[in-house]
């Protein structure tokens, strides 16, 4: 089989080698490059998108909190409202209720004053009336004579309510 | 499954190349330094087209590589890359880099046609390691790429106007022209010499060695030296050195020197500077038609 020289030149060897050369930097191109730099950018592309998706779903978990954070702050002061309400309404009603404690408590003791009132007065009448009972038996068994009782009684009343206005 | 076939794609073209060697090419007896082996010539002007062992073996590192390409790309996903993915981004990103940092962003496009060159003269010098032909220990295929960085550069200093181009030669001073002109056409012939000589003389060191060791252990171990004993070991050592190292490492240094060449056959400013006054010249046009 003939060999070429070490040295020789051909200028078709030269321009098979050129196309060579071409053809393989086109198939490169076709299918090593370009689908490893689309799938780059898609890449690229994705992680942008989630970057961009974790920023609204940041700044929606803000927005939230905040929204949170005041109605907390709200259901802080209502509480306090509703704890000072109550505590007001508590005070007044036990003043209230104090009140009227005293007032029933004043009306017993006037009532009461009231019977001892009569009670005295109806046993002053009771004695009144023994007194003049006694009175009279013993003036009757005094005098052994019959005196009319009414005369007696008036004269003996006004007796004892001298004696009585006197004490 | 297809992973298999593509896989059997990448390395079929290889045992082909071994196969087609082993059935068509004679072995070579004693020392012999020769060029490619010529398998048929067609019939054409310009010394015809003689089809040799250096075209074969490119096609069938070109038919691996694309095998390659589509087993690396197969199946990518955004998330949870696969192994082969990972390599494929790898290449892609470190091609990338490599060419912004040579030749600045404007020659982004240039990243797949690096890479080409890279792939294709590395793995045609490595093809030593399994005993075929490489490729680049021809001058014809370095020429072709080298004539193509050629091309480019004159594209490229084109760009800014013929007048500028040809004005290019006459400086520093006009009449170093012919100078200028000899280191002009000297740039791809460099190039393509050095590549070729580099990988051919480490066939050839090669070469010698084993052939003086297999000499020495017969001359020194009489009988039992039929068997080349000092053959082993050695030649394999400087076979890392000689195939594969100064097969990467020519590769690495033709990417480069294209990579250097092409971005500074483009003058940038000149040719944006150029672009706006081309501009205003049509505006102007355009108004005085108004």
């Amino acid at each position: 089989m003939p060999t070429l020289d070490v040295i020789s030149i051909n200028l078709w060897d030269i321009l098979i080698s050129f196309m060579n050369l071409a053809i393989l930097y086109l198939i490169l191109r076709k299918f090593l490059y370009k689908p490893v730099r689309n799938l780059m950018a898609q890449r690229r592309a994705e992680v942008e998108s989630q970057y961009a998706e974790a920023e609204i779903a940041n700044n929606n978990a803000h927005i939230i909190q905040q929204q949170w954070q005041k109605r907390l702050d709200k259901a802080e002061a209502d509480s306090d409202m509703l704890v000072k309400m109550s505590v007001a309404n508590a005070d007044k009603r036990n003043e209230m209720m104090l009140a009227e404690t005293r007032d029933k408590a004043d009306k017993m003791i006037r009532r009461a004053q009231e019977e001892i009132e009569r009670e005295q007065k109806k046993a002053e009448a009771s004695m009144k009336k023994e007194i003049v009972d006694v009175s009279t038996s013993l003036t009757e068994k005094l005098i052994e004579r019959e005196i009319s009782p009414e005369d007696h009684r008036d004269l003996i009343d006004s007796f004892i309510n001298d004696l009585g206005d006197e004490e | 499954m297809i992973d298999i076939l593509l896989l059997i794609g990448v390395i079929l073209p290889i045992v082909i190349g071994i196969l087609i060697k082993v059935l068509f090419i004679p072995a070579s007896e004693g020392i012999s330094v020769t060029g490619a082996h010529v398998f048929f010539k067609l019939d054409l002007p310009l010394g015809g087209m003689p089809i040799t062992e250096a075209q074969v073996n490119s096609w069938l590192v070109i038919i691996s590589i694309f095998f390659l390409c589509l087993f690396l790309t197969r199946n990518m996903k955004t998330r949870k890359q696969t192994r082969r993915q990972i390599i494929a981004e790898w290449i892609v990103t470190k091609t990338d880099s490599l060419v912004r940092s040579n030749m600045g962003k404007a020659f982004m496009g240039f990243v797949p046609f690096i890479a080409a060159m890279l792939a294709l003269s590395a793995f045609s010098s490595l093809l030593t390691l399994v005993g075929l032909f490489p490729p680049t220990s021809d001058l014809n295929v370095v020429a072709g790429w080298a004539i193509m960085v050629f091309i480019l550069i004159t594209y490229y200093k084109m760009k800014c106007g013929p007048w500028h181009y040809i004005k290019s030669f006459g400086e520093p001073v006009p009449f170093l022209a012919p100078l200028n002109v000899i280191s002009e056409i000297a740039t791809p012939v460099s190039m393509s010499l050095r590549h070729y000589g580099n990988i051919l003389s480490g066939s050839v060191i090669s070469v010698i060695l084993a052939s003086g060791l297999s000499l020495l252990s017969r001359k020194l171990l009489g009988g039992i030296g039929t068997f080349p004993l000092f053959r082993v070991g050695l030649p394999a050592v400087l076979s890392v050195y000689f195939d594969v190292f100064s097969g990467c490492l020519q590769a690495f240094i033709f990417a480069m020197l294209t990579m250097l060449y092409v971005s500074g056959a483009f003058a940038e400013d000149e040719y944006n500077e150029r672009k706006k006054r081309k501009k205003a010249k049509a505006e102007a046009k355009a108004k005085a038609e108004v």
